[in-house]
């Protein structure tokens, strides 16, 4: 008796999903958003930040899964190992565009489609104070004589790429020299070892606040509302070097353009909400770090055309 | 003082101090252990850090820390098996005292030198590790490049058997090291293709592997030696008498043993070692020592345990260990995304005090162990391997897979125990690899970093005095070691005839 009281009711249930997918309720099960960094990194505090109110919006549950390795790798090919129904959702950074345009991801650009953007956090030029360099002009002469020694992370990385952009579109001369984290890499502009870096806002602030930093310009189309007065490096004559370390939610191009447009439109407001925007402000960023599904794919296509192109240049694709 | 207050707050915290009461409790149980060592203890508790903030977990790990080394010194003077190579000396003096039923007042003199040995240590570390940070700001790649050196040449002096075989173990320390993609030139090395390796080997696997792992191994191939104890009534502190007898030894052994935990990569073996030599060259009773001297139990005891807050001062300051446990406590600070160097202190000013005050705790709190329980923890040594070593299993497996809640960790764990367990039977210790591994990155990178400041002339480091300080120190110390002559070959084979495991 008990046995056949759960089988109507397995039936029923069964009936009742069957409905709600029919009727197009989405989503129906609980939304997963893979990372590939570690728990308590900045891509792992921003997606569980967007999370807070993502989870009342779309009126399911929501988390985040961690699939660490190989540069995004290990996440790509979990994510498209899954159906394409919009219930999985990829955080992505410029590593795992680096890591496809080298050639060793599992998917390729085609594959993805960007939903929306969560964080845009340009690169900033910075010199230090003890190098004696104070204006872009400077900086240009000094590399004259030998090339700037120029901070950043990884080599083959976005700092690297972003820096070695800068170098051929401005003519400034540079010796890139690669440092395993932000923290090493200012203690070596502080301690001037090194003369300039690419730093993010977060980075930067102390020492730029304290006067032993100085920006000279902002890798980005506009200027920054922290720093005003420092100009773009488009202002300063060098085109088309835009980089930042940017995080976005991704899903495989296959899922129904339905589905990606109640995800954006559900995510966009759980973001604009004063939860994730208290936390966009606590890291130094504004809310036009924010973005739809229409820019944030064209900003995906036209990162990954720079790095494909810096990677061919430095030998480091395939 | 506003920041010493801020570090004392830190600690006073319900929470962190019952951790740090349980990390000394697990040390003194650990330690006591033979074949558990304090470095095994960290590795494995590491992994269950994670989930606590930042300076409960090292401030629990730093009290786990200093508790081990003195834990080892009740079964060493109890059934003369010492519970950790630290204590090994101890035993030297320690046990004959047991046999004359003088436990008590032997086990009473290990606590009390103890504490004393770790808090003059404390005081050292709580003046010089700021001091050292401030240096540390002129610190660029050529002086760490020369730092390292320095820190892996030591490896010729660490406790084990040959200089040479040391050597070759930090070698492939460093080997390892270079799995991954390089950080200088974006190129994947021995990666075969396996994406799970493009970001390295992953650092706690392989320690839990090499200390626990290889131990668990090692102690199956086992019989189990029946053990003799000694019974007693209760702890004594030392008398009035004693006291007068060993306090200068006491002050000596701090000294000594601070200085060695200073030095990159050198532990508490060595110093518990040069302790109890020192001890007996200076001592009026010199015939008796070997026989149940209570300056022979004073010596290490104190040296061993001042080499706790030695150690810390390099690590802390400098991100270069200064010992094995050390090493793994780093490994802590890194996996709580605290960079250790100058800019640590200025970031995570209280870190530096609650570590101290922690410290400073757990040598209290196993005084107040000991002297409640040394006869209770003396029968932690009997208890069956059988139920012992399956628990230590499951730590491994759990705490290797905890880090990144990948099987892959779980394998690479796996395997490092199972090298490791060879390499100890040929002769290696798991120590020197370790010291490789985290300063494989440092030195590799840094001579990278190095060579492109210098526009790829390495004739320029002779222009970093710093640096030709280092060097030079470090060619001393691989030609001379002058550290080993110290210490009596015979005496340090003793110790690894009688104790298993690392530090």
């Amino acid at each position: 008796m008990t046995f056949l009281k759960t089988a109507a009711f397995a039936a029923a249930t069964l009936a009742l999903t069957a409905g709600s997918v029919t009727a197009n309720d989405f989503p129906s099960q609980p939304v997963e958003v893979v990372t590939h960094a570690s728990a308590g990194g900045g891509t792992d505090t921003t997606a569980r930040t967007m999370l807070i109110r993502a989870r009342r919006e779309l009126g399911t549950d929501a988390f985040v899964q961690i699939k660490k390795g190989g540069g995004g790798t290990v996440a790509m090919s979990y994510v498209s190992g899954k159906p394409a129904d919009g219930h999985t959702l990829m955080a992505i950074t410029p590593t795992h565009l680096i890591t496809m345009a080298r050639g060793r991801a599992p998917i390729e650009l085609e594959d993805i489609k960007g939903v929306v953007r969560s964080t845009d956090d340009p690169i900033i030029l910075v010199v230090s104070k003890s190098s004696g360099i104070t204006s872009f002009k400077d900086l240009k002469e000094v590399s004259k004589q030998a090339p700037i020694k120029w901070g950043g992370t990884q080599a083959g990385g976005i700092d690297h790429i972003a820096a070695i952009t800068f170098s051929n579109k401005s003519g400034v001369k540079i010796a890139y020299v690669p440092f395993d984290g932000g923290g090493a890499m200012i203690t070596n502009l502080m301690g001037g070892n090194i003369q300039a870096a690419g730093l993010n806002y977060g980075e930067a602030v102390d020492g730029i606040e304290s006067g032993d930093f100085i920006p000279l310009g902002v890798m980005a189309e506009k200027r920054l509302t922290a720093l005003p007065d420092t100009p773009t490096l488009a202002e300063l004559g060098v085109e088309d070097v835009n980089f930042s370390t940017v995080r976005g939610i991704v899903v495989m191009a296959d899922t129904p353009a339905e589905r990606v447009a109640a995800l954006e439109a559900k995510l966009l407001k759980a973001m604009n909400h004063g939860t994730y925007q208290a936390y966009l402000e606590g890291i130094g960023l504004d809310p036009t770090s924010i973005g739809g599904s229409e820019e944030w794919d064209a900003q995906i296509r036209s990162m990954y055309a720079n790095i494909y192109q810096t990677l061919g240049d430095l030998g480091l694709r395939k | 003082m506003e920041m010493l207050l801020g570090g004392l707050m830190e600690i006073l915290q319900p929470q962190t101090l019952l951790l740090i009461c349980a990390g000394t409790l697990v040390g003194v149980l650990v330690g006591a252990l033979p074949g558990l060592s304090s470095s095994m203890a960290v590795a494995l508790l590491l992994p269950f850090t994670i989930y606590l903030d930042p300076i409960p977990a090292i401030a629990m790990l730093a009290a786990l820390y200093c508790a081990g080394t003195f834990g080892g010194s009740i079964t060493a003077i109890l059934i003369n098996a010492p519970g950790a190579p630290p204590a090994a000396a101890t035993a030297f003096d320690g046990y004959p005292l047991a046999k004359n039923g003088q436990a008590g007042r032997a086990l009473g003199m290990a606590a009390a030198s103890s504490v004393a040995g770790g808090i003059f240590s404390l005081f050292v570390l709580i003046f010089a590790a700021p001091f050292l940070a401030t240096i540390a700001y002129r610190f660029g790649p050529p002086e760490y490049f020369a730092l390292t050196v320095f820190g892996l040449s030591m490896l010729a002096s660490i406790s084990g058997k040959s200089a040479v075989k040391n050597l070759i173990g930090g070698a492939f320390g460093v080997l390892i090291a270079t799995v991954g993609v390089d950080l200088t030139t974006g190129v994947e090395r021995f990666t075969f293709g396996v994406p799970e390796l493009y970001e390295g080997i992953s650092f706690i696997p392989v320690l839990i592997g090499l200390f626990a792992m290889a131990e668990l191994l090692d102690q199956a191939t086992q019989k189990d030696r029946p053990l003799e104890r000694f019974a007693m009534s209760a702890l004594k502190l030392p008398t009035v008498e004693d006291f007068k007898r060993v306090w200068k030894t006491i002050l000596r052994s701090s000294g000594i043993g601070t200085f060695v935990g200073i030095l990159p990569a050198e532990g508490s073996t060595v110093a518990a070692m040069i302790g109890y030599n020192e001890a007996k060259r200076w001592s009026p009773n010199k015939d008796n020592f070997g026989k149940g001297e209570i300056e022979g139990v004073a010596g290490p005891e104190a040296a061993n345990n001042a080499a706790t807050g030695g150690a810390m001062v390099p690590t802390l300051a400098l991100g270069i260990p200064g010992s094995a446990t050390a090493a793994v406590i780093l490994g802590g600070l890194q996996i709580h995304g605290l960079r250790p160097g100058p800019y640590l202190f200025e970031n995570q000013p209280n870190l530096l005090y609650a570590i101290f005050f922690a410290m400073l705790l757990a040598n209290f709190v196993f005084l107040a162990f000991g002297l409640v329980g040394a006869r209770y923890f003396s029968r932690i040594s009997l208890i069956p391997r059988q139920f012992l070593w399956p628990t230590v299993f499951c730590l491994c497996v759990v705490g290797a897979f905890g880090v990144g809640q990948s099987l892959n960790d779980v394998y690479i764990m796996l395997v490092a125990g199972f090298i490791g367990y060879f390499l100890n039977r040929a002769g290696f210790s798991p120590a020197p690899i370790i010291m490789g591994l985290v300063l494989g990155h440092l030195v590799e990178n840094s001579l990278a970093q190095s060579m492109i400041l210098f526009d790829q002339d390495a004739w320029k480091f002779f222009t970093r005095p710093i640096a030709v300080f280092f060097f030079v120190l470090a060619i001393v110390s691989v030609f001379s070691t002058p550290i080993g002559r110290l210490i009596k070959t015979r005496k340090r084979e003793d110790a690894d005839k009688l104790a298993h495991g690392n530090e």
